[in-house]
């Protein structure tokens, strides 16, 4: 093994009590609870990692907590926290900074996938998108930094579309729904329920959750495209529906959210100090998520998912439980929508069903493929390219003088066509999203789900 | 409880009349899933699309309507091809992501450029069924009074209003008059007729094609059997290329038939008959071109006589015509449950 091929990322070791924690209270919700699909495997255990394949259907028997495995066994069942990992040598500790996630997107995907490396394109984008976050509070006017923010809130839902179709394998063009209903719920629980913000993010997210939950049910039938169909349906119906539920959504003119998030008083008072303190909760937040998502992906009800996705009636035969899997999946994605639009309103206090029509729901989904399914740093990617397109195609509309041309040039000022060009140019050039570009191998296993359906 | 059955007739010629634009649409929407197992997000907009067609042909060119009916169709066909040919037939079939993508961005990319050239304004076009000729009788004159006035029914809200005749109140009864006549109590608008009409028509020539012609045989070798179909020769592409544009005119067609009754042509005025458009289809079987026609009919029905009459008059609540888009969805959601190959289509048989 040569310097540079990294053991496919895993829990430092100094943090794995930390993470475990966190992942055995997700998984409460997550896991059924007797899952058998294997726990990590330990950091050392490269062999392991490099067989991926293997690993989500009979787990190697080299376990390093001691148990007695019985022989010929097909199936080892850990729970969670007796994953210790083994001590000995660590992986680098590179593995912990941020560069991990970009440069091995893939590697939360390990279970299923073949492992990747670091490609130099990774090491420019996650050099970009620091310089960015530190330098664009820094220059932006407050409506600025408001926008930006937004934009960095956003990538939330695009992951939640992302953990639902690329993770789960279940095409979802409805999550809009879930980002509006997490917002009218924030925006409830914070103005008449008179919780505190922090609360009221948190019920943003669980309310947007357990409709997610609800919308789950169905895709333990419908597959495939048939799903897309549900899902849009459902994000097209919504908006009128919503228009007529006031006392929730503010009904046609929609709702003031009354009680704004300050700083505290000696972080300042000027109006561009309390933006960029919204700017660091909102970044605190998102960044939060995406370690939690991280997480819970990369354990077991994270493995239960791919293995649920890549072949529904396998994972069944090894023990996932479908239902909670599928479930679970499309509530966990549902609630990062959700949160995605409690955030939204601490940003604008104001929020209404007109900001949903169904048209962002596919922006969503599209943005979520577009940067690639089954990478979390696909979904940040897919969001920068996305802005990064319509300024650029705002920028360009501007030029005038041109005659016809400009006629022409005037589209570019709107980013829904800025945005379906793109995307119809970019599923011909990386069908599989733009994250293919920092891998050295695109074979991303991504199926929309389509192909459980087993050829006679 | 309100059991009004007087006007249940009325619902149900709407209804029908509903039914047969959403079986237009469905029948766009399954010649495409036919072939290539394929959900076309972008069909409404395509055949939104081709209303506009007829809209700048007939108003701003003042070509006649019918001829500009026809072009539209011509030119909706072209494009459905085109876009097949290039945007579609480099994707694995199999793979929905990537076509998904593709529809997805036609959405996005034909509502921006409609509403960018015509902006979104509703625009008024000719209603190709606006009045009887003047041999039929006329709705109103039903309804002359014994003193020489006419009980004029105008046509927005059925009510009555005494109008002398010669006057230009009468005059404008006349013509509201022809749009409709009675049958069993209840007034069947030739613009219902007219959809039925273009409808029925539009069905014949579709029968004619696939069950006649070699580019239908080609047709229905390729969605019973792709793989099948290439080898004993079929141009499978040439001919999902030709599926294509054939639900591209069923699309203008269901687009020109209701902008009339829209009002105008905008560039969303497709969205909500889309979703109707999918119950249809999923209710008939999503590769049942019988079945999107029966389907959309269905699904027109039940907008206007389950959610309409008797939600809204039978129950007196007002609310329940806002559930109409909300009954599509559940319709949909409950079909694709527990029956997902609709009332007419192939059962899918899953072997493990």
């Amino acid at each position: 093994m040569s310097d540079d091929d990294w053991p496919t990322p895993m829990p430092r070791p100094g943090d794995d009590d930390e993470n475990q924690g966190a992942d055995a209270s997700v998984f409460a919700v997550f896991a059924p609870p007797h899952d058998p699909l294997p726990d990590d495997t330990p950091p050392d255990d490269t062999t392991a990692a490099e067989s991926p394949d293997e690993t989500a259907a009979v787990p190697s028997g080299d376990d390093d907590d001691g148990e007695p495995e019985p022989a010929g066994a097909a199936l080892s069942v850990r729970s969670a926290r007796q994953a210790v990992p083994a001590a000995g040598s660590p992986p680098p500790s590179r593995v912990g900074s941020p560069m991990r996630g970009l440069a091995v997107p893939g590697g939360t995907d390990r279970v299923v996938g073949p492992r990747r490396r670091i490609g130099p394109l990774s090491w420019i984008g996650a050099a970009l998108l620091g310089v960015w976050l530190v330098a664009m509070p820094l220059t932006s006017t407050v409506t600025e930094l408001r926008q930006n923010t937004q934009i960095i809130v956003m990538v939330l839902a695009v992951l939640g579309v992302n953990i639902a179709t690329g993770y789960g394998g279940m095409i979802s063009l409805g999550h809009g729904v879930f980002v509006a209903v997490g917002a009218f719920a924030a925006a409830y629980a914070v103005d008449d329920l008179a919780l505190p913000w922090i609360v009221s993010l948190v019920a943003g997210a669980a309310f947007a959750g357990v409709i997610g939950a609800l919308v789950g049910l169905p895709a333990l039938r419908i597959k495939g495209i048939h799903l897309a169909l549900v899902t849009l349906g459902l994000a097209i119906v919504f908006q009128p529906l919503a228009k007529r539920v006031p006392a929730f959504s503010g009904g046609v003119s929609g709702r003031a959210v009354g009680a704004e998030m300050v700083p505290p008083s000696w972080f300042g008072t000027s109006r561009w100090a309390e933006g960029f303190y919204r700017y660091l909760i909102c970044l605190a937040i998102v960044g939060l998520a995406i370690w939690l998502t991280r997480n819970i992906i990369s354990s077991r009800p994270g493995r239960a998912m791919r293995a649920v996705r890549d072949n529904d009636t396998a994972a069944a035969v090894y023990g996932v439980n479908l239902v909670a899997s599928r479930v679970s999946t499309f509530a966990a994605s549902a609630s990062l929508a959700g949160l995605a639009g409690a955030l939204s309103i601490v940003l604008v206090p104001f929020t209404s069903q007109e900001s949903f029509p169904f048209q962002e729901s596919l922006v969503l989904y599209a943005t979520a493929v577009l940067g690639g399914l089954g990478s979390i740093w696909g979904s940040v990617l897919g969001v920068a390219i996305r802005e990064a397109f319509s300024r650029l195609g705002e920028l360009v509309g501007e030029v005038g003088g041109l005659g016809p041309i400009s006629e022409f040039l005037s589209l570019l000022d709107e980013e829904q066509f800025v945005f379906g060009v793109l995307l119809v140019a970019l599923t011909f050039v990386f069908p599989r999203g733009l994250i293919g570009l920092f891998n050295r191998r695109r074979d991303t296993p991504v199926s929309s789900g389509a192909q459980n359906r087993t050829q006679p | 409880m309100n059991w009004n059955f007087e006007i249940l007739p009325d619902f149900i010629f709407n209804g029908l009349r509903d039914g047969a634009v959403y079986a237009a649409a469905a029948l766009a929407l399954v010649l495409i899933f036919k072939a290539t197992t394929l959900i076309n997000f972008a069909t409404g907009e395509l055949a939104m699309l081709g209303a506009f067609f007829v809209y700048v042909l007939n108003i701003e060119q003042g070509l006649w309507l019918w001829l500009s009916i026809a072009i539209a169709m011509l030119i909706s066909a072209a494009i459905g091809a085109a876009v097949e040919r290039a945007l579609v037939r480099p994707f694995d079939p199999a793979d929905h992501l990537p076509v998904v993508l593709i529809t997805l961005g036609l959405f996005l990319i034909i509502n921006a450029v409609a509403g960018d050239i015509w902006n979104y304004q509703v625009r008024r076009v000719n209603d190709p069924f606006g009045h009887f000729p003047s041999w039929v009788p006329n709705g109103s004159e039903l309804k002359t009074s014994s003193e020489g006035t006419i009980a004029c029914l105008t046509n927005a809200d059925g009510a009555l209003a005494e109008v002398a005749p010669g006057t230009a109140g009468a005059e404008m009864c006349e013509m509201v008059g022809r749009t409709f006549f009675e049958v069993i109590g209840a007034r069947l608008h030739y613009r219902t007729i007219g959809t039925w009409i273009g409808l029925a028509l539009a069905l014949i020539a579709l029968a004619i094609i696939l069950g006649k012609t070699k580019a239908g045989l080609a047709f229905r070798a390729v969605s019973s059997n792709t793989e099948s179909a290439r080898l004993v020769g079929v141009n499978t592409g040439r001919t999902l290329g030709f599926g294509w544009a054939l639900a591209s005119v069923f699309g203008t067609l269901s687009a020109a038939l209701v902008a009339p009754a829209l009002g105008g042509v905008n560039p969303n005025m497709m969205l909500t008959i889309l979703i109707y458009a999918l119950a249809g289809a999923a209710l008939g079987g999503l590769d049942s071109l019988g079945g999107a026609v029966i389907g959309g009919l269905v699904v027109g029905l039940i907008k206007s006589v389950l959610v309409s009459w008797f939600g809204v008059v039978v129950l007196g609540q007002a609310y329940f015509s806002i559930l109409q888009l909300a009954m599509a969805f559940l319709l949909i959601l409950i079909v694709l449950l527990f029956r997902p190959a609709g009332l007419f289509g192939t059962r899918q048989i899953e072997r493990v």
